[in-house]
């Protein structure tokens, strides 16, 4: 059986009668991007909760390269190298640039916090703002930090939720092209919550469909595109 | 600013105590600056948490005067010598605080305040109604040695000799807590306090950090309180009261909480009020509470945060440079 | 001997429900920790005191809490209303600047002098309750709590302005989006608060005596009976006044030492476990 680094067994959040996820299971690979899409209010956003240890599971498992992590709390999953951006922009406003990531990566127990932190930062092109005050950054460079905090310390599975949001054509496209220029080289495992469809097309390896907390479509890019229930529930025709 | 710039501002400042000291004719002035530094030691603590913890204590009066009892308990019953008993008195503080913040820390917002607020009249109520051994609501006398850390009691007590030790305890602190906040025990705080969310999602356990500022704040209240029963020879009730750490907080909101020496203004201030403006009005705590909704109203970070506004030129964003670290 | 301290602790703990329903009104309002309610207590207590040298008990019972509900409105209009986007703390901390300013006001009207209010002379009589007599005027003081806890229910619960203040109280963006007035109803609920305090005032004076510290006391057992009912809710704080002064009472019997710390204990040990109090939900 391959070793999955990332595996998600009949997860479900249900709380006063929503069932946010219902029997959510994943699988990802080492070095693989899964793009995940689905309507809003699909569950997106709840499985990286989920899988982050952010919301408590009703039931199921999360597994992280073999290990049982589903009674673990958020911080200590992050130690094992979960990592996570966040959808509304989540930084350290009132610390410099260099000083958070930097911290970041201290936190992930890097011998050298400095230099892996220094890394991520000329990745992201923010190295020239590294003395910045975070609230200063502007909207698109911000969103670039909440990633960069997500980055360092080499994780191996790191899950973005809609890090485009907001961004040009431009802006998001370059970022995917960054985003699948690292994760191969750093081999890590990304799970990609997004709504720009070829962004998601164009750098996953496999996409998983949402649709009211399940998975309706799971494969390949190309497949997933033709397949009926998808293209009904969610694409549309234009697809 | 660089630490050694710091310390070179520490050391004109121990010439200015030096100065002061000198220089001050009357020895009852004197008397009356110690007591200012030694309520800016008090605000220094209260400061020191509401900066890094984003948490307001109303009850920090718990350590100024538990340092005191302690004290007059040890040395009345000679446990210790003076000397050890400081040392004793400050980690039983911190340790306590520890204890106590592990759990406190992390109940939000108000309640926190509400906490320590109950926790502190609960102190003083406790010593107004414990007669015995820390005589009730008429206090106790502490019971100094005749020479502590080699110096005579008669020396000590000179007023000048008095004000240098607790200006020079002031600076001694004041770089302690500069220097803590600039490692990365500092950094951790900080972030907790910015985005205590993001601070777990990158890897930080939120509690044990707060409950170790909560800690230092209460140490730093300690030695307060240690020098207020060294100054006075004497301990009371009144000295765990809530007015007294509602006015520690007060100082630390004029002064400007967002800056570390931004506390000993606001302490600075208080005392100017009341001993020179005290002496013209008889209502001069009106005063103060008028001169706190002006700070609060125009100056929200106080008077630290003014001056740090004049003396810093504006910068444009696209060549924005960082901050101070303060 | 029961008997009397737990009929005494009814009393406190009605004076308590008179005082906890205006702070628990204004905070569920307006989010204030109001620190000037002890302030306007004792004003209330001070300005009864006046009016009833001037004319009698009856009159001063409804000079001094119109009085504190004009201060009051004020002090929405020109204070909270204009500070409202500030931090909590620093709202908090400019009602303690005006509680320090406010007690030095009281000393420079009244002096530092301890006064007392009489006991009306309609309620100056002894009633014999199951072998104790006790004194009518406090049988009164029940009255007015349960009056005020009753009315203040009823009227949240059935009348429009109440419900404006319940929406307000919950949400004041939609609140006021729905075309609701919520500025003047904050002013009229800080008013009917600030009234409740000075009406608290007043009806203490007869048996708490005036002094210029009378504000400190009753506004930390006020706080912690708002904190433990719940910051904002009304039932919670009136349950929890009526618990407080029977467990003052009780305490005072069994465990004289100890029953003062009672409150407090309480308070640390809901706060830890639920820290927005025992029916809030919101902190």
């Amino acid at each position: 059986m391959t070793s999955y680094v990332l595996e998600t067994r009949d997860v479900a959040i249900h709380y006063g009668g929503v069932k946010a996820l219902d029997g959510v299971s994943l699988t990802l690979g080492k070095g693989q991007i899964l793009g995940l899409i689905g309507p809003n209010g699909a569950g997106k956003s709840t499985v990286i909760d989920a899988i982050t240890g952010r919301r408590p599971l009703t039931r199921g498992q999360v597994i992280l390269d073999g290990q049982d992590v589903s009674q673990l709390g958020a911080v200590e999953r992050r130690r094992l190298g979960l990592s996570r951006s966040f959808q509304r922009t989540s930084i350290f406003g009132g610390m410099p640039v260099r000083k958070q990531v930097e911290l970041a990566s201290y936190k992930m127990g890097m011998s050298d916090s400095a230099a892996d932190a220094e890394a991520v930062l000329e990745e992201l092109d923010l190295a020239r703002l590294g003395n910045v005050m975070a609230e200063d950054l502007g909207y698109g460079e911000q969103r670039r930090l909440d990633l960069a905090l997500a980055l360092v310390g080499r994780p191996k599975m790191l899950m973005l939720d809609e890090p485009m949001a907001g961004l040009s054509v431009k802006e998001s496209h370059d970022l995917a092209q960054h985003l699948k220029a690292l994760t191969s080289r750093w081999e890590v495992s990304v799970l990609l919550v997004e709504h720009d469809m070829d962004v998601v097309f164009g750098i996953s390896d496999v996409v998983t469909v949402f649709e009211l907390g399940r998975v309706i479509a799971n494969g390949a890019p190309a497949q997933v595109r033709a397949d009926p229930r998808v293209r009904e529930a969610y694409l549309g025709s234009s697809a | 600013m660089r630490f050694s710039r710091i310390l070179m501002l520490a050391l004109l400042a121990l010439v200015a105590g030096v100065a002061i000291a000198f220089l001050t004719p009357s020895s009852s002035l004197l008397g009356l600056f110690a007591q200012a530094v030694i309520y800016a030691i008090f605000a220094l603590g209260v400061g020191v948490l509401l900066r890094q913890n984003g948490l307001t204590s109303f009850g920090h009066a718990l350590f100024f005067g538990a340092a005191g009892y302690a004290m007059g308990v040890i040395l009345t019953l000679d446990w210790f010598s003076a000397e050890i008993a400081i040392f004793v008195v400050l980690l039983g503080i911190g340790v306590l605080a520890f204890l106590i913040g592990l759990v406190i820390v992390r109940v939000p917002g108000i309640a926190f305040g509400m906490l320590t607020l109950a926790i502190g009249q609960m102190a003083y109520l406790l010593a107004t109604r414990s007669r015995g051994l820390t005589g009730g609501a008429d206090g106790m006398s502490i019971p100094w040695p005749s020479t502590l850390f080699g110096v005579k009691q008669s020396v000590l007590l000179k007023p000048d000799v008095l004000f240098l030790i607790v200006w020079t305890v002031l600076i001694v602190v004041t770089l302690a807590v500069v220097w803590l906040l600039r490692t990365r025990f500092g950094s951790i705080t900080e972030a907790v306090r910015d985005n205590e969310e993001r601070a777990r999602f990158i890897g930080i356990t939120t509690t044990v950090p707060r409950a170790l500022v909560y800690s230092m704040s209460a140490v730093v209240t300690g030695v307060a309180g240690v020098m207020s029963s060294l100054n006075t020879g004497f301990i009371s009730p009144e000295s765990l009261h809530w007015s007294v750490s509602g006015i520690a907080l007060v100082m630390v909101v004029v002064g400007g909480f967002k800056s570390v020496i931004g506390p000993i203004l606001g302490a600075i201030v208080y005392f100017l009020f009341k001993e020179l403006l005290g002496d013209f009005a008889t209502y001069w705590m009106a005063i103060f509470g008028a001169a706190l909704i002006a700070v609060i109203v125009f100056s929200p970070d106080g008077i630290a945060g003014a001056l740090e506004r004049l003396m810093k030129p504006r910068h444009t964003r696209a060549n924005a440079t960082s901050k101070s670290g303060h | 001997m029961l008997t009397i301290n737990l009929f005494n602790g009814l009393v406190y703990g009605s004076l308590l429900i008179i005082m906890s329903s205006g702070l628990a009104l204004i905070y569920g309002l307006r989010r204030v920790v109001n620190f000037a309610h002890g302030a306007l207590y004792m004003l209330g207590a001070y300005i009864g005191f006046t009016v009833a040298m001037q004319s009698n008990f009856w009159v001063a019972l409804v000079v001094a809490p119109t009085a504190m509900a004009i201060f009051g409105a004020l002090l929405d209009r020109y204070g909270f209303r204009l500070l409202q986007d500030r931090e909590p703390l620093s709202v908090m901390l400019v009602t303690f600047g005006l509680l320090l300013i406010l007690q030095d006001l009281v000393v420079f009207i009244w002096g530092k002098a301890n006064h007392s209010l009489f006991t009306p002379e309609l309620l100056n009589f002894t009633v014999d309750l199951m072998g104790n007599q006790v004194p009518a005027y406090r049988i009164g003081v029940i009255v007015v709590g349960l009056t005020v806890a009753l009315g203040l229910t009823l009227w949240l619960r059935f009348s429009r302005v109440g419900l404006f203040v319940r929406a307000a109280s919950t949400d004041p963006v939609t609140t006021s989006m729905q075309g609701v007035n919520t500025d003047a109803i904050s002013a009229g609920v800080v008013g009917l608060g600030s009234a409740l305090a000075g009406l608290a005032g007043v009806v203490a004076g007869p048996f708490l005596s005036l002094t210029p510290h009378m504000s400190s006391d009753v506004l930390i057992d006020s706080f912690v009976v708002v904190v433990i009912g719940g910051l904002g809710s009304l039932a919670g704080a009136f349950i929890a006044a009526l618990l407080l002064g029977m467990m003052q009472a009780i305490g005072a019997v069994y465990m004289p030492q100890v029953s003062v710390l009672l409150p407090f204990i309480f308070m640390i040990a809901i706060l830890i476990w639920k820290p927005s109090g025992l029916a809030g939900s919101r902190t």
